[in-house]
C-alpha cells in the first residue's frame, strides 16, 4: 500500500492527490493554518520575547530577564485587576444563564407576533458595543441621566453610578444588557431542538414540571450551557468597550484587559504590557482548555488519537 | 389558563421594554437640543421641541459619511475572506476531525487572547510595512478577529448534515467535488448566510483594533464616536444621532437573522 502511495504522484494528477482520502482534510484546513500561523504564532512568539525586555518603543529593547514578571506579580495592581475580571466573569455569566434560561423558557412556545418579539430581543447583541456603552453612560449620568430622573420620580435617591463602589457593577450591567440575547437565543435554540418523546413519556408518568426541567431539560442542554460559558468567558476577558465609553479604568474598574491596554498604549511600557498579556493568556488558556474538554466530551467528539 | 396567559404577556412586555425603551430614548435624544438633553425636568425626556441640528452637524461638520464608508469596506472585505477560509475548514473539522480536536481548540483559542497580544506586535509590524491606517491592514485584523467564531458556528451547521447523505452520493459515483457542490453547499447555505451576517456585524461593531490601527484615512465610525467623549462638553445630542445611525444597519440585520438563528445557534451540540 505504501509503495503505491509514493508511486501515485507519477501516475495521478495533482487533483487526485488533493482529493485523496489522506490529504483532502488537510487541504481544506490549509488556509486556516496559514492564518493561524500568521496571526497566532507570530504575535505570541513576539510578545513572549519582548516580555523579557524593557522596551518603550523608541530606544532599542533592554534585556531584563524575569524582572517584568517579578514586578507584575508583586504589584497589587495586577491582582486587583485579576480579581475584578473574575468578579465580572462570574456575576455576568451566572446572571446571563439564569435570566437567559428563564426568558428562553418563556419564549419557547408559539405565540402571536413571535418573530417580531424575537427580532427585537436579538437587537442588543448586534448593536455596536461602544455605542451601547456610550448610550448607557448618558442614561446613567448623575444629574440629568434618565435612570436617575426616574428613580427620583419614584421616590428613591439618585445613585452616583460611576463612583468607586458602584462603577464596576454598572459596567457589568451594561455588558449583561448587551449580551443576554446570546444566552437567550442559544438556549431557545436548544429547547426547540430537544426530542419530544422523552418529555411526553415523563408527562405520562406524571412528573412535575420542575422535575422534568431539572432531570431532562437541563442535562440535555448541558453542551449548550458549556458553549455559553466558554464563549462568554473568552469575550468577557476582553471587556474593553464599556470601560472606554464610561470610566476609562477609573473608579475601581480597571480589569485585566484595560491594565494591558494602559501599560502598552498609554504608558508605553511595552515589556510590562507584554508580560501582563502573557500571564492573562495563561489564566484564560487554562480555564478555556478545561471548558473545551468538557464541551467536546458532552458533544461526543473524539479527542484521543486512537 | 387565562391567568397564565396574563403572566406570559406580562413577561413579554417587561422583556421588550427593557430592550426597547433605551433604544427609543436614543432616537428621541438625537432630536433634542443641548438644553433639553441636560434638562432636569423628567417631562423633557419625551416632550420637547424636535430639532434636526444634530444630524446637520453630523453630516456637514464631521467626516461621518466617510467613516461609514470605511466601516463598510472593512466589514465586507473581511467577511468575504473569512468565509473563504472558514467554509472548507469547518467542513473538514465536522467530517474528518483533522488533528483530533487539537486544531479546533487552537482555532477557538484565537478568540481568547487578550486583544493586546495581537495588537502590540502588529502595531510595530504595520508601522514597518506602512499598513497603519489602511483598509487592507484593518481587514487582515478583522479576518483574524472573526475566523474562529465563524468556524465554531459553521462546524455546527456542517455537523447537522447527515453523513449518510454524502455516503449515498459517493456510492452513486459522485466525485468529492461534486458532492461538495451539489449536496453540501446547498444544505449549508442558510447557515453560511447567518455566519456571514454575524461576521459583518462583528466587524462593523469592532472598536479596539480600529481605534489603535486607524487615524484618518481608514477611520471607522465607532472610532469617530469617541470624538464626543473627549471634548470638555459632551455633545450628547449629536452623539445620540451618531449612535442611532451606527446601529441602524444592525437593526436590519437582526430582522433578517431572527428567522434562521433559532436553528443555527445549537452549534450542532444537541443531538435529538
Amino acid at each position: 500500500m505504501d509503495g503505491q502511495a509514493t508511486g501515485s504522484k507519477a501516475r495521478y494528477g495533482v487533483w487526485d492527490i488533493i482529493l485523496s482520502e489522506r490529504y483532502f482534510k488537510w487541504v481544506l484546513v490549509m488556509p486556516l493554518i496559514i492564518v493561524l500561523a500568521l496571526f497566532l504564532i507570530y504575535p505570541v512568539v513576539w510578545v513572549i520575547h519582548i516580555s523579557f525586555f524593557d522596551y518603550g518603543g523608541v530606544k532599542p529593547p533592554l534585556f531584563v530577564g524575569l524582572d517584568n514578571y517579578r514586578e507584575v506579580l508583586v504589584n497589587q495592581e495586577f491582582w486587583r485587576a485579576l480579581g475584578r475580571t473574575a468578579q465580572v466573569l462570574v456575576t455576568s455569566i451566572i446572571i446571563e444563564l439564569v435570566l437567559g434560561m428563564g426568558i428562553a423558557v418563556l419564549f419557547n412556545r408559539n405565540f402571536k407576533g413571535q418573530n417580531f418579539v424575537r427580532g427585537f430581543i436579538l437587537l442588543p447583541l448586534l448593536m455596536t458595543p461602544l455605542a451601547v456603552s456610550m448610550m448607557w453612560y448618558y442614561f446613567l449620568q448623575y444629574d440629568f441621566g434618565a435612570v436617575n430622573l426616574m428613580l427620583e420620580k419614584l421616590g428613591f435617591s439618585k445613585v452616583m453610578w460611576f463612583s468607586p463602589n458602584v462603577a464596576l457593577h454598572a459596567v457589568t450591567a451594561i455588558s449583561i444588557w448587551q449580551w443576554i440575547p446570546f444566552s437567550i437565543f442559544v438556549l431557545l435554540a436548544g429547547l426547540k431542538s430537544l426530542p419530544r418523546d422523552a418529555f411526553e413519556a415523563a408527562k405520562v408518568d406524571g412528573a412535575s414540571a420542575w422535575y422534568v426541567f431539572r432531570r431532562l431539560t437541563l442535562p440535555m442542554l448541558m453542551p449548550l450551557i458549556m458553549i455559553i460559558v466558554l464563549l462568554r468567558t473568552m469575550w468577557l476577558i476582553r471587556l474593553f468597550d464599556p470601560l472606554y465609553a464610561t470610566t476609562r479604568g477609573a473608579c475601581n474598574t480597571e480589569v485585566l484587559d484595560w491594565l494591558i491596554y494602559r501599560n502598552v498604549f498609554v504608558l508605553f511600557d511595552i515589556g510590562r504590557g507584554a508580560t501582563l498579556a502573557i500571564i492573562t493568556l495563561f489564566f484564560t488558556f487554562v480555564v478555556c482548555a478545561l471548558l473545551f474538554r468538557q464541551l467536546m466530551k458532552a458533544m461526543g467528539v473524539n479527542l484521543s488519537s486512537q | 389558563m387565562s391567568v397564565k396567559r396574563c403572566f406570559f404577556w406580562l413577561g413579554i412586555i417587561v422583556v421588550m421594554s427593557i430592550v426597547l425603551i433605551p433604544l427609543l430614548w436614543i432616537y428621541l435624544t438625537s432630536f433634542k437640543n443641548l438644553h433639553d438633553v441636560m434638562s432636569l425636568d423628567i417631562r423633557k425626556l419625551v416632550v420637547f421641541n424636535p430639532t434636526f441640528a444634530n444630524y446637520q452637524y453630523l453630516f456637514l461638520e464631521t467626516p461621518f459619511l466617510k467613516e461609514i464608508l470605511n466601516t463598510a469596506i472593512a466589514s465586507i472585505g473581511s467577511t468575504i475572506i473569512v468565509m473563504v477560509i472558514a467554509l472548507p475548514a469547518a467542513y473538514s473539522f465536522a467530517r474528518f476531525n483533522p488533528g483530533y480536536g487539537h486544531l479546533l481548540f487552537i482555532t477557538v483559542s484565537t478568540r481568547m487572547f487578550p486583544p493586546a497580544v495581537a495588537a502590540i506586535p502588529f502595531f510595530f509590524l504595520y508601522k514597518k510595512l506602512g499598513l497603519l491606517d489602511t483598509h487592507i491592514g484593518l481587514i487582515a485584523l478583522y479576518v483574524y478577529f472573526n475566523v474562529s467564531f465563524a468556524i465554531i458556528l459553521l462546524f455546527g451547521f456542517f455537523r447537522e448534515i447527515p453523513e449518510e447523505l454524502e455516503q449515498a452520493a459517493m456510492v452513486d459515483g459522485y466525485s468529492r467535488l461534486a458532492i461538495l457542490r451539489r449536496i453540501v453547499l446547498p444544505l449549508v447555505t442558510p447557515g453560511a448566510a447567518i455566519t456571514a451576517l454575524f461576521c459583518l456585524v462583528f466587524s462593523w461593531n469592532e472598536f479596539l483594533y480600529a481605534h489603535l490601527f486607524t487615524r484618518s484615512a481608514a477611520k471607522t465610525a465607532a472610532v469617530g464616536l469617541t470624538l464626543f467623549w473627549g471634548s470638555l462638553e459632551i455633545a450628547w445630542g449629536a452623539m445620540a444621532a451618531q449612535i442611532g445611525l451606527l446601529i441602524l444597519p444592525t437593526l436590519l440585520a437582526a430582522w433578517f437573522m431572527q428567522r434562521y438563528i433559532i436553528r443555527g445557534l445549537t452549534f450542532g451540540a444537541v443531538k435529538g
